[in-house]
């Protein structure tokens, strides 16, 4: 009995291991208070562990067959992905800080809107550390509101701009001549086509984001909803509207809106199998790739409708409890510079936006940007520009989770 | 006699080692349940219990499991009951035990491909010159949940049962046969009290399988009604963290209901155990 108990004992203490206090915050600051070459010099030869969404096979290829080799040969930094879903990784994060466990084995995780909200909020986060990167402070606009808000969220330095996209809807040019241009033609179009057009469910990353730009259209003015911070009365008309909306186009849905894809990749194979006529996604260039993969009809083209299309900003950031700050410090500086910035561009790998200010760029490397040819199914940067839309806060995103169900689905 | 209690002690450690973690979890996910912004409440529970989402979610959780727990074991005993001669053999053994091999979400996926609209099935419909072939995955009635499950789940049964049926004496039967019993009265009086607690345990472990999986209901599944663990899944990773405390209250009534059921399974069974050593009958 007496050894039972003891076992025990020592069992739980085994549970309960000490969760030690240290200071983190006070590290990191310690940290990115070194001049730049002695954070590169002690990066010199350390292993980063990239913690990332991996669900796009150009994003993972561009990570691995660009950066990772690119990263070994100019700081000696050997980089590892590992694919993960963003939830996932805070979750990970979030009980690793339970824990106490202070050596975590994240050292750069790709992060933006709730979950970087999420993550400051529960101090998951290294710290302020955008201002040591010399790549951010040489070619980027540093006092661009979308770096210092992101969602809703003041960033404070804690997370570094890695890209930006904005959403399109993507159609097959054969099947239809001229897309809808405003969310009133997309209803007649659904009402002339009953069955070709859905879209993933409020859970799904685009499928929010879709639900969002309904919610802009029926405000009086977009601005109302991206200026405004959530409340849930002043938005009542707007809210009203959308419901209505999207009740109307219920039932010539396909599936009559019995079911929604619960993910894009799911909207995507009804798409490419041509049982819906239209597909969308956060990010302007992404049809590039899926047709060259043979997965989307070479006749697919994007197009964006009024009032206008959302573009956000998404970033790198340091777990606060990353044991190589200064290798994930290199690692992201040399993921903002121009060169990764413009292989990222080009639509070998990724085909993605990039946040950098071209002005800023010397005249050799501007030209290269310039002459980027995205693709033929990629909108003009003129065209995308003219569209675009701020996020509003993360709070919306929440918001609709909630209130598509209610007010759509159980209808 | 302290060297054999010291023994039996060891016997029991690895029980202990092997129940910590799990433990530890439940007693975790129970308490952080109780707590909302690091206050001790109970008002997840409460709104779970206000929540129409959840409320269906239940409903469509118990349907769905019981059904495929139900028809799972009607299968497998039908086949087994029917085929154990052969099934004696190792070829058609491995055969009927290969569902086993593939992960669930294997499965799901291969009865998507063979049974959505655009699947396998639906197109040699439309070449014989069907058309509108029925919803048979993502449809609100959880049928392709259920094909999955007992796809996957009647190989489990045969398991399960195949040594029950394997140490029935032939002599039973020849006694039942000459006391002029037929078929069912075989069943009835030889096969059904070697079967039942085999049964019963099955059925308790297919049940509280299928009532909390994720990965079927989260491919197979529509956006409504949806099961449980979906919904606990959106719930946990939703953008709004306060909704883990739901997440986590959802599942601990889950556990709470599984170990009911377990423990009334167990009782009821050690009552026939019971009698059984008793020799009344």
């Amino acid at each position: 009995m007496k050894k039972w108990i003891s076992l025990s004992i020592f069992l739980a203490a085994l549970l309960l291991t000490a969760c030690s206090n240290s200071e983190t915050g006070q590290e990191f600051t310690n940290i990115t208070n070194q001049d730049w070459e002695e954070i590169e010099a002690s990066a010199e030869g350390s292993t980063v562990r990239l913690f990332m969404w991996g669900g796009d096979e150009g994003i993972n290829q561009y990570i691995d067959e660009w950066v990772t080799p690119q990263l070994e040969d100019t700081y000696g930094v050997s980089l590892e992905r590992v694919p993960m879903d963003t939830g996932e990784i805070l979750q990970k994060l979030q009980t690793e800080k339970q824990a106490g466990k202070q050596d975590g084995t994240i050292d750069i995780v790709w992060i933006n809107a709730e979950n970087f909200k999420n993550a400051k909020e529960n101090d998951l986060l290294a710290g302020s550390f955008v201002d040591v990167l010399p790549n951010f402070n040489e070619y980027y606009d540093t006092e661009d509101p979308a770096f210092q808000t992101d969602f809703g969220t003041a960033v404070e330095g804690m997370e570094a701009p890695w890209g930006k996209v904005q959403f399109v809807f993507h159609y097959d040019s054969e099947k239809i001549e001229t897309p809808p241009a405003s969310f009133e033609e997309l209803k007649t179009w659904v009402e002339e086509n009953p069955g070709r057009f859905t879209y993933p469910n409020a859970e799904d990353f685009t499928g929010n984001a879709f639900l969002r730009h309904v919610l802009y259209a029926n405000a009086e003015q977009p601005s109302d909803i991206y200026e405004q911070p959530l409340d849930e009365e002043q938005i009542s008309e707007a809210a009203e509207g959308t419901w209505t909306y999207l009740n109307d186009i219920k039932p010539n849905l396909w599936r009559s809106g019995s079911h929604y894809p619960n993910s894009l990749t799911e909207l995507d194979r009804l798409y490419s199998q041509g049982e819906v006529w239209m597909t969308m996604g956060y990010n302007e260039a992404r049809a590039e790739s899926l047709i060259e993969e043979g997965v989307f009809p070479e006749s697919t083209e994007s197009f964006v409708m009024e009032p206008g299309s959302i573009g956000n900003t998404h970033f790198l950031s340091i777990p606060f409890n990353s044991t190589n700050p200064e290798g994930a410090l290199a690692a992201i500086n040399f993921m903002l510079s121009p060169e990764a910035q413009l292989e990222k561009l080009k639509p070998d790998y990724w085909g993605e936006n990039t946040p950098i200010s071209i002005d800023r760029l010397p005249e050799e490397m501007k030209q290269k940007f310039q002459s980027v040819d995205r693709g033929e199914s990629v909108l003009s940067q003129s065209e995308l520009e003219e569209s675009f839309l701020p996020e509003s806060e993360a709070a919306y995103v929440e918001w609709m989770e909630e209130q598509w169900f209610n007010e759509v689905v159980q209808q | 006699m302290k060297w054999s209690s010291n023994k039996s002690w060891l016997l029991f450690l690895p029980a202990v080692l092997f129940l910590i973690l799990p433990l530890y979890g439940l007693a975790a996910a129970i308490s952080q349940s109780f707590q909302q912004q690091g206050e001790w409440t109970l008002s997840a529970y409460q709104q779970l219990f206000q929540s129409d989402r959840f409320l269906s979610a239940v409903g469509f959780s118990l349907e769905v499991a019981f059904l495929s727990s139900l028809l799972s074991l009607l299968i497998g005993l039908l086949f087994t009951r029917s085929f154990y001669p052969y099934l004696a053999s190792h070829t058609p053994r491995l055969i009927v035990w290969m569902p086993m091999l593939f992960p669930h979400f294997v499965w799901g996926y291969m009865v998507i491909l063979l049974l959505s609209e655009t699947g396998v099935l639906a197109q040699v419909f439309t070449l014989l010159g069907g058309d509108d072939f029925p919803t048979l995955t993502q449809d609100s009635r959880g049928i392709g949940i259920i094909l999955t499950y007992v796809w996957k789940e009647v190989p489990f049964v045969i398991l399960m049962l195949l040594p029950v049926y394997a140490t029935i004496k032939p002599e039973y039967y020849d006694l039942v046969k000459t006391l002029g019993g037929g078929a069912w009265s075989q069943f009835k009086q030889v096969e059904w009290p070697h079967l039942l607690p085999v049964m019963i345990e099955t059925f308790l472990i297919v049940f509280a399988f299928t009532i909390s999986a994720y990965e079927v209901p989260a491919l197979l599944g529509t956006t409504f009604p949806e099961m449980l663990s979906v919904l606990s899944y959106n719930w946990f990773y939703g953008s709004s963290w306060d909704d883990r405390s739901l997440a986590f209250a959802a599942m601990v009534l889950l556990s709470l209901f599984i170990l009911i059921l377990t423990f009334i399974g167990y009782i009821y069974m050690n009552k026939k155990r019971f009698r059984m050593m008793k020799g009344k009958s």
